[in-house]
């Protein structure tokens, strides 16, 4: 990391970008977290960006769930043990 | 007769089941070979139990076993790695295209999302090189951490941020060339100008 960066006071659009999804995974360090969200504070383009991003992850989440009925994880658990030896 | 190594085990393993079969079926794209997967992970996991040390993470530890067994069955399929172009992996792809595309500024970004089909996002996801695949439905479908990434397919910490940011880019431009070609880029979405 170069010391400018080590110093700066805040981001702009491009460290928004550049750090969005660690900060969307929330593993931005307490410094980087609060200079990423003053950011996003005032600027409203970057929060309708981080706002997308953050409903696709969850879209994601929601529709690449296979919905695995009940009845068929007793069944599978019931055969396992069965043939488990 | 079921023994109490067995009961025990299918206690562990009983909320971890469908976890477990969506991974299997997104890695090998088919019910059966889920299946399969998914009992030879158990298996091996109950050999295992012993090595298994309480009070440790028990999911990560059968998600390890998962995609190691994974890894073992497909060496062949999965031994040469699908060529990717990083040209345009940018951040906010899908965003910017909307941005881009959709006339009537009024209509939330976020509804394209709303009116993808599941279907759409699975199809995107198992069209990921399998590496990608892998780290994209480990954090954001299955919620594992950085770390637990990193040990369940035991890579550093740095390979599973670069897969993981790279997977969810090339997600976005997926879903963005099926939008288009299924035809929901159109009416309100149409290009400006």
């Amino acid at each position: 990391m170069s010391s400018y960066q080590k110093n700066k006071q805040e981001f702009d659009c491009a460290d928004i970008e550049e750090y969005v999804q660690q900060y969307l995974d929330n593993v931005l360090d307490e410094e980087k977290k609060r200079l990423f969200e003053e950011h996003i504070e005032y600027c409203l383009p970057c929060d309708k960006k981080i706002e997308f991003e953050r409903r696709f992850k969850e879209i994601i989440r929601l529709k690449a769930k296979e919905n695995l009925p009940h009845e068929t994880i007793d069944k599978k658990l019931k055969e396992l043990l069965e043939n488990l030896s | 007769m079921v023994t109490d190594k067995q009961k025990e085990f299918a206690k562990l393993i009983e909320p971890h089941l469908p976890s477990l079969y969506n991974t299997a079926l997104r890695m090998t794209h088919n019910q059966n070979d889920a299946e399969d997967l998914v009992q030879d992970t158990l298996f091996k996991a109950y050999r295992a139990l012993d090595q298994f040390q309480k009070d440790t993470n028990f999911r990560a530890w059968v998600f390890r076993i998962l995609v190691n067994t994974f890894i073992t069955a497909y060496r062949k399929a999965i031994r040469q790695p699908q060529k990717v172009s990083y040209d345009d992996m940018e951040e906010f792809f899908l965003y910017k295209r909307l941005d881009e595309t959709v006339t009537i500024q009024e209509v939330p970004k976020e509804e394209f999302l709303e009116n993808l089909f599941d279907d759409d996002v699975k199809e995107a996801l198992d069209n990921l090189p399998y590496q990608f695949r892998l780290v994209v439905l480990l954090c954001d479908v299955e919620g594992f951490s950085y770390n637990e990434i990193a040990n369940i397919i035991d890579a550093p910490l740095g390979t599973v941020m670069s897969r993981l940011y790279r997977g969810r880019k090339l997600l976005q431009r997926y879903l963005w060339n099926y939008a288009k070609k299924r035809g929901y880029i159109t009416d309100e979405f149409l290009p400006k100008k």
